[in-house]
């Protein structure tokens, strides 16, 4: 599709308009207008209505009514704190079940099957070449051996 | 016996207005219900302030002397459908207004830059004016969709179709609306 668009003029052109229209409304969408509209087009509309309804102590309170915020754009500027405060508390969850040591463990044992297996296959010597840990370095430790970046 | 069924009708015709009074509470629950959001759709379609409390009077008055002051049965799909009507006319009257009181500078007008067609209000003005001249199908999804915001499933119980029709008909409009502002561009 995206070749197809690259190639043609006319899906170009079309490409370009529906773009168009859509900045289009995004501007229509994104134009703001005065806080006291509701008010002032509330007052307005009550005055039209039968006079029994105009005494109505629910018409004067939608004279004064004022935008409501929906709760996301109420509690939107928190998001971010919030967001943060959950990822501490994952991480700490995670450090009190015991996941990260776990996986210190995880490492820990697969770098000495690894190991075992350089020995085996490729000899001793080149085996305590590419984990020097063995010396007397824990093999997590090891910032330079082949698996760790 | 006659005479006693006079006082009745009589005590009939007062009752009837302050029945009427008394039940016509829904019309201001209405307005506080979605007066909010109909005040969002008309200034985003209309974009003057009082044309907005015009379209909204004039909806709530047509909403309270619906069938005699009775209650419809979707009264948000019935004021919402009757503002946007509202709203419309009241645009297709002002551009006609616009045009007969300045012809010279909309002729002006085609003669524009391409950094002048992508100014804010050059093209909200371009687009109010195609937007009055789709088909009332396509209009009505394009409206509630894109600038009452409302979902396609919600449209489709307004307007009584399904929300794939619906999602079909927004689409359908912003096709003609892109080809419409494109051919603009091009004379």
């Amino acid at each position: 599709m995206q070749s197809h668009i690259v190639r043609c003029p006319r899906c170009q052109r079309r490409l370009v308009s529906s773009g168009k229209v859509n900045l289009a409304l995004s501007f229509i969408k994104a134009q703001p207008h005065r806080l006291d509209l509701l008010m002032r087009a509330n007052g307005q509309a009550v005055s039209v209505l039968k006079h029994s309804l105009r005494q109505e102590p629910k018409a004067q309170e939608l004279k004064k009514a004022l935008p409501q915020q929906t709760p996301l754009a109420k509690y939107g500027r928190y998001g971010f704190s919030l967001g943060s405060l959950a990822a501490c508390i994952a991480l700490l969850f995670l450090m009190k079940i015991g996941v990260f040591s776990s996986m210190d463990t995880v490492q820990t044992r697969g770098q000495k099957v690894i190991r075992r297996y350089y020995v085996k296959h490729a000899g001793q010597d080149l085996a305590d070449e590419v984990f020097p840990t063995d010396t007397g370095q824990s093999p997590s430790a090891n910032s330079h051996g082949p698996f760790t970046t | 016996m006659f005479s006693k069924a006079v006082s009745y009708g009589s005590l009939w015709d007062f009752a009837v207005p302050e029945s009427v009074a008394e039940s016509q509470r829904w019309v201001l629950s209405a307005m506080h219900k979605h007066g909010q959001g109909l005040v969002t759709m008309l200034w985003r379609i209309l974009g003057n302030e009082q044309d907005v409390c015009d379209a909204y009077q004039d909806t709530f008055l047509q909403l309270a002397h619906f069938d005699g002051g009775r209650k419809p049965r979707h009264v948000k799909a019935y004021v919402f459908r009757v503002a946007n009507n509202v709203a419309i006319s009241i645009l297709r009257r002002r551009i006609a207004e616009k045009k007969r009181f300045s012809r010279p500078k909309t002729e002006a007008g085609a003669a524009r830059s391409p950094v002048d067609e992508l100014d804010s209000k050059y093209l909200q003005e371009t687009l109010r004016i195609y937007i009055t001249q789709l088909p009332e199908h396509l209009r009505n999804v394009l409206t509630l969709r894109d600038l009452a915001e409302m979902s396609y499933a919600r449209i489709g119980k307004i307007l009584g179709i399904s929300p794939g029709t619906a999602r079909v008909y927004r689409c359908k409009a912003v096709q003609l609306l892109a080809v419409w502002m494109n051919e603009k561009e091009q004379r």
